[in-house]
């Protein structure tokens, strides 16, 4: 065995080891500023962990209650705390992916079974996630704060707003995260193979029933993975949350930008303890996923 | 009460015609191979009359109803697919309960009836399995069970032993045969396979190109055949084929090959192809008949073929007994056994000189 044989694997895994440490550098600077205390945050040289651990940026984002005097810092009294925001969070991403996966679905089927678009319907769908968010957040904010509220007051006379609630924030992330359904989806329900809709009809099922008792259960682990997949998107969607609600609707992504003081600068401890909270879900079920995708497809019975 | 009518169907896939007008008469209980080539329609007809593909024109009836109109599930059939089409998900007891479920029998007649299925395909210790765990024959079984515990008129099977190895098939086919005469059903079946044909059917289907090419008996479509189409599929290895002419004493002449035609109203100058099985070709020991080199041999066991090289574009090939003597290289004289020597139009194929 040549010198340069016996020393490859070595490289690839010195060249890996490094690549993770720059990846996960900030991650682990988020984790041990958000257990450090004021001073320490910006300490010169910089303190790699807490010298003083304390759970106080933590209290700080989590309490119930009024700050009291020792918990109190002028910009947390802004913003105080991160329960409003996390059921915001909470509310907004799971409905609008729930919403979005049954659409998305029932959408995917209907091309996979029926050809629904034309045959390039399923790449169209695609080409519309390369549109920037940024290119719709504007027109949307207008129809959310302008249009809609005053076509409604004209024609209804009543005032229905869209901006700055949940449903309408929701709205358009059922909406922006359906072609990525649709998409996972087709792959999934093309994988069930027609004849097993063959025989349930042949044995008398109908469509509706078919579907619920061949298909969905079929697919179901595609289901979970999508669902995932568009629930992280969702949970870290920032710049159409941050130009569609103001000042009652603050999602995580959003909140996160809001550590900023006149008197304190900004205050790295308690962003870094909720991006911490933040990502901890991102994290499981990013782990969740890889597990379902490797677990995979058998339909083993399915003789090709 | 099952009796199965095919009047005029037709089914056209844009530009391309699939079936082009079907005519077909089954009658109760009777079992019937649609056999034929990829592509020539059996399976498009088998759709028509189950309601998986809609008739472009023509009539399904079923019984004394035309079920054209009719839902797949509303025609009284149960169909057993090529890939048999078990629900993965569901265990082998929900996948034979399942049509049970849809018609929402009571769960204990449930039972019953799927231990009584399962029981009659000798499957009863698999009903907790996955049809994964199943070898390809349970597989094949749970798939017949699902069809016949909702007792259907009429089963239709769409290659249902195509993925099995040999041995199996044959296993299988006596199975078939089985459960036919236990359950006194119209049987359908779709096949390429011409031995699943011949052994199983009561009357066969051949089918080429969209059309009806000759129904009748195994062994009369395989010793009668209506056309060269029929008489060069069944066979194996397949018959003779010689391209000739009828010469102006009558006789039929190919390069090597001249047989007196009897009488038979040939019209001289006609062309003819001759087809006679291997089976029916004799090596002379007389002096009479035609010359050839022996070019192959292929023993079979039971026989041998001979490939005998007369100066014709084909070899003819001859099954001759086992024990016969015969070496590659020599020459020899063969003949036909003239009851069996079957003429077809040299232009259009269709059986001549009847």
């Amino acid at each position: 065995m040549t010198v340069r044989r016996r020393l490859a694997p070595w490289g690839r895994h010195a060249a890996l080891v490094a690549w993770a440490a720059l990846v996960l550098f900030p991650i682990f600077w988020m984790i041990s500023t958000s257990f450090k205390d004021a001073w320490e945050w910006v300490a010169w040289p910089p303190h790699w962990l807490p010298h003083e651990p304390t759970l106080h940026n933590y209290r700080q984002v989590f309490t119930f209650t009024e700050l009291g005097r020792e918990l109190s810092r002028s910009a947390t009294d802004q913003v105080f705390n991160i329960w409003p925001a996390l059921r915001d969070s909470v509310v907004i991403c799971s409905l609008a992916s729930l919403a979005s996966l049954l659409l998305g679905t029932f959408l995917a089927y209907a091309v996979s079974r029926f050809g629904v678009g034309g045959k390039n319907f399923r790449y169209a769908i695609l080409t519309i996630r390369m549109v920037p968010p940024i290119v719709i957040a504007i027109p949307i904010l207008m129809y959310y704060a302008i249009m809609i509220p005053h076509t409604t007051t004209v024609l209804f006379g009543a005032r229905l707003s869209l901006f700055d609630t949940s449903l309408g924030l929701g709205l358009l992330y059922t909406v922006t995260t359906l072609p990525f359904v649709i998409w996972m989806m087709l792959s999934f329900i093309d994988e069930v193979p027609y004849t097993l809709e063959h025989a349930a009809r042949l044995m008398g099922a109908g469509r509706i029933y078919t579907i619920r008792r061949v298909v969905l259960p079929l697919v179901a682990s595609g289901m979970v993975v999508t669902f995932l997949f568009i629930f992280i998107l969702n949970w870290s969607e920032f710049l159409l949350a941050l130009t569609l609600t103001h000042p009652n609707v603050t999602t995580l992504p959003v909140l996160l930008n809001k550590f900023q003081s006149a008197v304190e600068g900004r205050l790295y401890g308690p962003q870094a303890a909720i991006g911490t909270v933040i990502t901890v879900p991102v994290v499981v079920l990013g782990i969740l996923i890889q597990k379902h995708l490797v677990k995979g497809f058998s339909f083993g019975m399915i003789r090709r | 009460m099952a009796r199965i009518a095919l009047r005029g169907l037709v089914k056209t896939f844009g530009r391309i015609t699939a079936v082009a007008g079907v005519d077909l008469e089954i009658g109760d209980g009777e079992f019937v191979v649609l056999v034929g080539p990829s592509g020539c329609g059996k399976t498009t007809t088998l759709n028509m009359l189950s309601g998986l593909d809609t008739p472009t024109s023509g009539e399904v009836v079923i019984g004394d109803r035309v079920v054209n109109e009719l839902e797949p599930g509303e025609r009284d059939l149960g169909m057993v697919f090529q890939d048999l089409a078990l629900f993965p998900h569901l265990t082998v007891f929900e996948n034979i309960a399942f049509g049970l479920r849809v018609k929402r029998v009571p769960d204990a007649a449930v039972r019953a009836r799927v231990r009584e299925a399962a029981e009659a395909m000798r499957i009863a210790p698999l009903l907790d399995k996955k049809p994964a765990q199943c070898s390809g024959g349970e597989a094949q079984r749970v798939a017949l069970a699902r069809t016949i515990v909702t007792k259907p008129a009429v089963f239709l099977m769409d290659e249902p032993l195509s993925s099995l190895d040999a041995k199996l098939r044959v296993e299988m086919r006596t199975e078939l045969k089985r459960l036919h005469r236990s359950l006194g059903a119209t049987f359908v079946y779709v096949t390429h396979d011409q031995a699943e044909a011949m052994t199983m059917a009561d009357r066969i289907v051949v089918m080429d190109r969209g059309r009806v090419q000759q129904v009748g008996p195994p062994l009369s479509v395989y010793s009668d055949p209506a056309n060269r189409f029929v008489a060069g599929f069944f066979g194996v290895p397949a018959m003779n084929f010689v391209d000739g002419e009828v010469g102006t004493g009558g006789q039929f002449q190919a390069p090597g090959i001249t047989l007196d035609l009897g009488g038979r109203g040939a019209v001289p100058g006609s062309r003819l192809a001759l087809g006679v099985r291997p089976e029916h070709v004799r090596l002379a020991d007389d002096g009479a008949g035609w010359p050839a080199a022996v070019s192959l041999l292929e023993p079979l066991g039971d026989g041998t073929l001979v490939f005998l090289d007369y100066g014709g574009p084909a070899s003819v090939v001859a099954k001759v007994d086992a024990e016969e003597k015969v070496a590659v290289g020599d020459r020899r004289r063969f003949t036909f056994r003239p009851d069996r020597v079957v003429f077809f139009d040299g232009a259009t194929g269709e059986r001549a000189l009847r």
